[in-house]
């Protein structure tokens, strides 16, 4: 089992770590940090950033752009950091699953395309 | 008591891992043309694949986390998208040929012809991955692909190898001009059984086995014993290759030829039994390679995934099931020979089988992921040895393929 962390590290235990909320459902990965400057000069991290155009982002600067322009931000979410309840190669969020827009598209295509499909929902 | 019938995990790796319609060709052809001159790279390959087994299905026992998860959390999204790119040309090509084998295998039953089988063998397999739970698609394969054994029971009915054939497994008989051909066949053996997927489909297994610490036991056993039978029914088929192919001179080029080889020793059985077994193996790959890239991009990518929760409850994994499904069917209706189709995905995975593997090196000496059961230094170090073989095995594929003139 891996030992409690005593110092947090935004790549090791943060960046592209599973998400999963408390009912236990995995809802996507972490594909960037958002972070804020503060007027008292101190820079805290804010949000976690899920999302093609993040991870688009994260292969070449160039391509943000060009994500953008085709998805208009119609994927991309955040969870604010304080939602996590434990850090680690799986962030535990201390919500369930239909509380985030993270994930959504699981159950979008569900409802939408799957449930035309025999067998889906048995 | 539960968890020893998942031996079955591992029998079944090895049966759509080891065995597929590529590796049948393969062995037989090189039983044909080298007798038993080839058997030691199947001996070797089985040792590399087993030691990747145990450390694929050790890695997730202890952690929870699957080898794709690993890959993403430990390397980066950028690092992750080279394998995963590998991953997704190899499995669509091999998903191809996978279903190409099932189609033939139909048609040896049935006599209708084998294109118009290729979309009912894609139906079988969609329906299978859609409805049926991961025990199922666990052992339905497992069991058929047991029938191997009769590749055995027809060495015996021969009355076994001739004398002649024997010193062909210390000091292979290599034809004037023909070594191109055999150290092809060589890194061919290395590359097909060597597959990256069967190790993402082991460790997917082992989280929908939900194998814990406790499970160690059970995942070297399943190791060895699983991979163990997959080199028991290669190295059956080089011999019978050896025995009816290579005094006729036919070089097995075609999976005819191969049922050919069952053939002789049990009459129109032995040609059901192949049907049976050719059947039984591409269908345990196809489920297996499907699987296995759908599993990569689910755990990539943060998704649900698992066989055992409904559709619905896993939506984009089973969307991408869908979707890997129909590229295969696309590419099949094209109409290459399945052989072919394999080949080429071989070579592709032999490409790319240093980056595919590499990754194993580092996360096996994780401790966060691993705690005490990182790898000690013999498995370091046979890692090590099996990623120079790989890295051979790349850079030597494709002018062998040229050299050789396809094999």
């Amino acid at each position: 089992m891996p030992e409690a962390i005593r110092w947090l590290y935004a790549m090791r235990d943060i960046m592209d770590a599973q998400l999963v909320t408390s009912d236990g459902v995995r809802i996507g990965r972490v594909a960037d940090i958002e972070a804020e400057w503060r007027d008292d000069g101190t820079l805290v991290l804010t949000q976690i950033v899920t999302g093609p155009q993040a991870l688009a982002g994260r292969v070449s600067e160039h391509l943000r752009p060009i994500a953008r322009f085709l998805l208009r931000d119609r994927f991309e979410h955040t969870i604010p950091l304080d939602e996590v309840e434990q850090f680690g190669p799986t962030l535990r969020l201390k919500g369930k699953a239909e509380d985030y827009t993270v994930g959504q598209s699981d159950r979008w295509i569900a409802q939408h395309i799957l449930r035309w499909i025999p067998g889906s929902e048995s | 008591m539960k968890q020893w019938l998942s031996l079955a995990l591992g029998i079944m790796t090895a049966t759509g891992g080891f065995l597929d319609a590529a590796t049948i060709a393969s062995a037989a052809q090189a039983g044909a043309q080298f007798g038993f001159g080839l058997i030691w790279a199947v001996l070797l390959a089985t040792g590399a694949l087993i030691l990747l087994v145990e450390m694929a299905g050790r890695f997730t026992a202890v952690s929870e986390k699957t080898y794709a998860d690993a890959i993403r959390e430990h390397f980066g999204f950028k690092l992750y998208l080279i394998p995963l790119s590998a991953e997704i040309i190899a499995e669509s090509l091999l998903l191809t040929a996978e279903l190409g084998g099932i189609a033939i295998a139909i048609s040896l039953f049935t006599g209708i012809n084998w294109h118009f089988l290729f979309p009912v063998a894609a139906l079988l397999v969609w329906l299978l991955v859609w409805r049926a739970p991961f025990s199922f698609i666990e052992n339905a394969p497992a069991t058929l692909g047991l029938l191997t054994i009769f590749f055995l029971v027809g060495i015996g009915l021969l009355g076994g190898p001739p004398h002649a054939l024997w010193p062909t497994l210390w000091h292979p008989d290599i034809p004037q001009g023909q070594m191109a051909t055999y150290l092809y066949l060589v890194a061919a053996t290395l590359g097909a059984t060597i597959s990256p997927y069967l190790l993402f489909f082991y460790s997917s297994g082992a989280r929908e086995e939900h194998w814990t610490w406790r499970s160690l036991a059970l995942n070297r056993a399943t190791a060895f014993i699983g991979m163990g039978f997959g080199c028991l029914g290669s190295i059956a088929l080089v011999v019978l290759g050896g025995i009816v192919l290579r005094p006729l001179n036919i070089t097995a080029g075609t999976l005819g030829e191969v049922g050919l080889a069952m053939a002789r020793p049990m009459g129109i059985f032995g040609s059901l039994i192949f049907a049976t077994v050719l059947f039984s193996t591409c269908l345990g790959a196809a489920l297996e390679v499907v699987l296995a890239i759908s599993y990569n991009i689910a755990q990539g990518f943060g998704w649900e995934w698992s066989e055992d929760k409904k559709p619905v409850e896993a939506a984009r994994f089973n969307v991408t099931l869908t979707v890997f499904l129909l590229i295969a069917l696309g590419i099949g209706l094209l109409g290459m020979d399945p052989l072919q189709i394999a080949l080429l995905a071989s070579t592709v995975i032999a490409l790319f089988l240093p980056f595919s593997l590499a990754p194993f090196l580092i996360i096996m000496n994780d401790r966060t992921y691993l705690g005490t059961k990182t790898n000690g230094r013999f498995a370091n170090i046979a890692m090590i040895f099996v990623l120079m073989l790989a890295f051979v095995v790349a850079i030597v594929s494709i002018p062998l393929l040229i050299l050789s003139g396809g094999g």
